[in-house]
Formats: structure tokens, C-alpha cells, sequence
């Protein structure tokens, strides 16, 4: 089955008989009718939350509402075979997308003909105010780890610390983490902390691999914090780390070296 | 509501309560709140977009707990299409996001505004792009559409609009021109019969006493729109539903980027119930009424602001940037510390 069968046997689970005849009715359309049925799914089609663990291309859509699952559908049912009909109909989506409609257009990008091309509405939601936007592309989303730069990669994890998202979510988070963004995770928690503010403990994961002077000074901060989650990052990251002066540190802290401890405690 | 004195002698205002009633009403400006305490409220017109955050907290302050805006003209005319695709994404997109973060439910109704209509070269485009926006979740209407000068451009496309109202099954929202209101107010009734559309599906906007009574016999709905000098005043807003009841009578406060008043809903809520007027019928005015309308559409899920007001734990969960990094949306306004 490809991706498109696939998602309409699972629509089939959780639809009514009367939305699965209208998802029917739509599917062989004109792209002007794709469009409009489209647009229009929510008049016909309920928000029946999926509560699935199938993963379709990558993406786990648990969670999602029925009628974005419709739309996702309707949307790789879409002939790609002519490029610029094909951009031009989802170009004019996006553009005049109501905050639902976005969110099933990013949520779909990895089923998207022609990958590359697709990048900067990628890189606009990560942009995007919208919270449900921007969650759309950074959370159970491959579209990121598969195709984003690594400035515009940083740029996703970062947003996601600033604004205290749940960054566990993002997939490949580990396999692309990186010196530049481990920098920059470091210049962050300098900016909260002389602002007395805080960074969400769990973002030190991302700098194990790359501690330098700067870093280090920072973990030993992590070790006087006050906040438990914060002692306890710094031991994660002491195990983690080749740098040996950190593992002189962790010594320092029995208490902590003894535990075991994983970064899920610290996922919120 | 404050009146030009000048304004006043020529337009004389159609208060006719009693000295004391006027004693009362005055005395009482520092704490209406008090007399609308339990009330709902929902304005089917507002321009949020030409408002500020505070506006927001006033608003769910004062019991508005949903609101519409229609897509109008921006103050001068737009040069091409992309603008009027950008606004009308903003009042699906970036104004219903930054409204939900107050927990007001934001609708809207999509339309090309009667001025615009009057530039046919542009007219043309975005009578092409409006079915995109029609169709879509939490459109409730087409509007405001309707007659500003008169012309027969704007009559061209008024009429054009009201089909496709008819096939989406949208009700309309009807804007009546600030000169030679009443003329402006019959034509438009009587072209939307023309075509065949219910009365009951048409929503007649900023009514005066001089239009009320016909808009009412036909069976339209008749909405006031409370704004200072140009258009309704409270007082006598209290003095029509005295006089015709408050069947298919709404209000609101068409607030935008002029001398208006966000809060005309529930102050005027106030005013009658300072006045006497029963509190079921303040609720059909300032709150029912305007769903009924609306909810024609199929577009309006009350649950949605009925409900007590959560902020969507999702959107609250991953945090946003109109409240940025987890702040509360409240700011003391009198608090010399900004944190």
C-alpha cells in the first residue's frame, strides 16, 4: 500500500459511513475541487480525535483530529506529475490558509512530491506565531530532520527552548545535534541567567558531544543550581561527555553519580 | 459617550428618559460593570484587527466572549490582489490565534467591501479568490458587502456576492451607507429578495430610527452598530428597544481604527438594564440574537465560548509568542514594574 492507501484505511477506522462517502465523492476531483473540498472538510468531515500508534511515512498521528487526517489525505491524492500545476495548487493553500488548513499543510509536507521545493513554507511556520503552526512542522514531523540546514535545524530546536516547547518531540534530535547549536544553547542560559530566568533543563541534552571551556563553566553552574532538574541534567550530561575535567566534576557530587538517571525525567 | 455640544443641537438626541433616569445613568459611569456582573455578550462586529491587546482584555473583561469580524476596507484602498489575500488569511489565521489567547472565540464573515467594489479591474480578481475563503471553518458569512456610494459597481458586486452567498448556504451581513442611509437601506433589502434570498438569512447593519421599522417588517435582522457621533448612540439605542421589542434586533460596535468604543456591547447592556429593560431581552440584543443569525451558517459551535473559558491546553501547553515563554496575559496596568 503507498502512503495515500494508507492513510484512507485509516480514516475508514474512524469515519462515520457518510464521511467516508464524501471523502469518496472528492477524491477524483479537478485540483479547483481538490482545493474547495479541501477547504471545506470541517463542514463535513467531525474532529474525532485518532488515538493510533501506526506510524504512516515516518509520521505518528496520534493525537491528530479526523478531519486533518481527511485533509492530509485529500492532499496526497493530488497528481503531482506536472510540476507547476501542482505547486501552483498547494502555493495557493498555503497562502490563504485558515490556522486549521496550515496545520494539515505542514503536517503533510513529508508526502509532498518534490521535497526541496517545499522548504521555505517549511522554514515559514517554524517562523509562524501560531503555536499550533509551528508545532505542526516541529513536533512528530520528519519534513525538519530530513531536509532543513543545519542553520535553519538550530533555528526549530532554539524557538522550541525559547518558547518552552516539549523539544523530545522532535524527530532526530539527537542524531543532529551540533557544535554551533551547543553554543547557542549555552549563549541562551547566559541571557536568562542575567536576567534571572531559566532555560527547560532538558535542552542540555544537546551538548555533550560538545562541550568546550565555556560549556564546562556552564555544567558546574548547573551543579549550584537550586532547581533539582538542573543538578540533574548536569550529571546526565557528565555521563554522557568525553570531556574528562567534567567527569572529575560529576566525582564531586556522589549523591548524583550514583543515581541512575535518564533524560526522560526530565522531558516535559 | 461623549457628544459635541454643536452636534447635538443640530442632531438632537433621541433621549427621552426622565431627568432622573439622566441623574441615574450619570451617576452610575464609574461602575456599570456592576449591573452587567453575570451577563455573556457576543459582537458581531468588531474590527479586531485595528485593536490592541488591551482591547482583548477589556473585552473578556466585560463578558464578550466571542466576536465577528467582518473583512472590510482598511482605511485606504488596497493596490492589488496579494492584499486583500493577506487580509483575509489574517482574519482566518493570525487574528483568530491572537484572539484565542484571551479566550474570545473569533469568527468572521469574507467579503469584498463596498468602496473596493468600485475598482472593477481588482474587483474582478478577488471575486475569484473569495470561494477559497467561503468555504472555510468559522466563516460565518459573506460580509460586510453592500452600498457606499450607490454605484453601479458596487451594485454589480453586491449582487454577485449574494449568489455566492446562496450556494455556500451563508447568511450575509449587509453594510447601509452613511449618506442617504435609507434609500441605500431599501435597495439593498429589495435586490436581496430579488435574488431570491430569505430575509432571514440577511443581516441589515447600522440601522438608525429612520431605517428600523421597515428592516423589521420585511423580517431582516436589524443590527445597531453603538458608535460615537457617526453612527447609534447608547441612549437612543435603549429608546428603540423600548419601542420595538428585541425580535431579530442586535448590537454592536463595528470598533475599528476610528474614535470608537470596543466596549459598546456591554455598556450599552448596562445602560438598559439601568433603564429598565428585562434582562432576557438585553440577553436576545447584546448576545442571542446575533448567534441565531449567524449560527445559519453552521459555522458556530456554542460549546466553543459557552463552555467555561479554558485557554486550549495545547496551544497554552506550547506556549506562543503574543504571551511569550509561558506569561500570564495579565498586566497590571498601573504597575510602574514591567517583568
Amino acid at each position: 500500500m503507498n502512503f495515500s492507501e494508507q492513510l484512507f484505511e485509516k480514516i475508514k477506522e474512524y469515519a462515520s459511513p457518510k464521511e467516508i462517502s464524501w471523502v469518496v465523492s472528492r477524491s477524483n476531483g479537478s485540483m479547483q475541487s481538490l482545493q474547495i473540498a479541501f477547504v471545506s472538510t470541517p463542514r463535513f468531515i467531525s474532529k474525532t480525535p485518532i488515538l493510533s500508534t501506526s506510524v504512516i511515512n515516518d509520521i505518528s498521528i496520534n493525537g491528530w483530529s479526523l478531519d486533518r487526517l481527511v485533509r492530509v489525505y485529500i492532499l496526497t491524492t493530488l497528481d503531482s506529475s506536472e510540476k507547476d500545476i501542482y505547486t501552483k495548487t498547494l502555493n495557493s493553500l498555503f497562502e490563504t490558509a485558515e490556522n486549521n488548513e496550515a496545520v494539515a499543510l505542514i503536517s503533510a509536507l513529508p508526502f509532498f512530491a518534490y521535497p526541496k521545493y517545499w522548504l521555505l513554507r517549511a522554514t515559514d511556520a517554524v517562523r509562524s506565531n501560531i503555536g499550533l503552526v509551528f508545532d505542526a512542522i516541529a513536533f512528530q514531523n520528519p519534513y525538519p530532520m530530513q531536509n532543513f540546514s543545519e542553520l535553519a535545524w538550530n533555528q526549530l530546536v532554539l524557538k522550541c527552548i525559547f518558547n518552552d516547547k516539549p523539544i523530545h518531540h522532535i524527530q532526530g534530535l539527537n542524531e543532529r545535534a551540533n557544535q554551533a547549536l551547543a553554543i547557542s544553547i549555552s549563549n541562551l542560559a547566559h541571557e536568562r541567567w542575567a536576567a534571572g530566568r531559566t532555560i527547560p533543563a532538558q535542552a542540555w541534552r544537546l551538548v555533550s558531544k560538545f562541550i568546550n571551556e565555556a560549556i564546562f563553566e556552564d555544567i558546574c553552574t548547573l551543579f549550584i543550581s537550586q532547581n533539582s532538574n538542573d543538578n540533574i541534567a548536569a550529571a546526565l550530561v557528565c555521563k554522557e561527555t568525553d570531556f574528562l575535567a567534567l567527569k572529575g566534576e560529576l566525582k564531586k557530587h556522589t549523591e548524583l553519580d550514583k543515581q541512575i538517571l535518564t533524560w526522560n525525567t526530565l522531558e516535559v | 459617550m461623549c457628544q459635541k455640544h454643536a452636534e447635538i443641537s443640530q442632531n438632537p438626541s433621541h433621549f427621552e428618559g426622565t431627568a432622573e433616569e439622566l441623574a441615574t445613568s450619570k451617576s452610575v459611569q464609574a461602575n456599570y460593570m456592576d449591573y452587567i456582573k453575570d451577563m455573556k455578550f457576543f459582537d458581531p462586529h468588531i474590527h479586531m484587527t485595528s485593536r490592541t491587546t488591551d482591547d482583548y482584555t477589556a473585552l473578556i473583561d466585560a463578558g464578550v466572549v466571542a466576536i465577528i469580524e467582518p473583512a472590510f476596507w482598511l482605511g485606504q484602498p488596497r493596490t492589488g490582489l496579494a492584499s486583500f489575500k493577506d487580509y483575509f488569511s489574517s482574519l482566518v489565521g493570525w487574528e483568530r490565534f491572537r484572539s484565542s489567547q484571551f479566550g474570545i472565540k473569533h469568527y468572521c464573515t469574507i467579503g469584498l467591501n463596498s468602496r473596493e467594489a468600485n475598482n472593477e479591474a481588482l474587483a474582478e480578481q478577488v471575486m475569484e479568490i473569495l470561494p477559497l475563503f467561503l468555504y472555510k471553518e468559522g466563516v460565518v458569512g459573506v460580509g460586510e458587502i453592500g452600498f457606499d456610494d450607490q454605484t453601479a459597481a458596487e451594485e454589480k458586486y453586491y449582487r454577485l456576492q449574494l449568489e455566492l452567498s446562496k450556494e455556500a448556504g451563508l447568511p450575509v451581513q449587509v453594510h447601509t451607507p452613511h449618506r442617504d442611509k435609507k434609500k441605500g437601506t431599501e435597495l439593498s433589502m429589495s435586490i436581496a429578495i430579488e435574488h431570491g434570498i430569505e430575509p432571514s438569512m440577511v443581516i441589515i447593519d447600522h440601522n438608525n430610527e429612520e431605517t428600523v421599522e421597515s428592516v423589521l417588517d420585511k423580517g431582516f435582522w436589524a443590527a445597531f452598530t453603538i458608535y460615537p457621533f457617526t453612527k447609534m448612540g447608547n441612549e437612543r439605542m435603549v429608546e428603540i428597544v423600548k419601542k420595538y421589542g428585541s425580535e431579530r434586533i442586535m448590537i454592536n460596535s463595528a470598533a475599528d481604527w476610528g474614535i470608537s468604543d470596543p466596549l459598546a456591547v456591554p455598556k450599552t447592556a448596562a445602560l438598559m438594564k439601568i433603564k429598565g429593560i428585562a434582562d432576557a431581552d438585553i440577553k436576545l440584543v447584546t448576545y442571542q440574537n446575533a448567534i441565531n443569525a449567524f449560527a445559519q451558517s453552521g459555522q458556530i459551535n456554542m460549546a466553543d465560548f459557552e463552555t467555561p473559558v479554558v485557554i486550549d491546553q495545547s496551544l497554552k501547553f506550547n506556549g506562543n509568542t503574543v504571551l511569550r515563554g509561558g506569561q500570564i496575559p495579565r498586566v497590571d496596568k498601573n504597575s510602574l514594574i514591567i517583568s
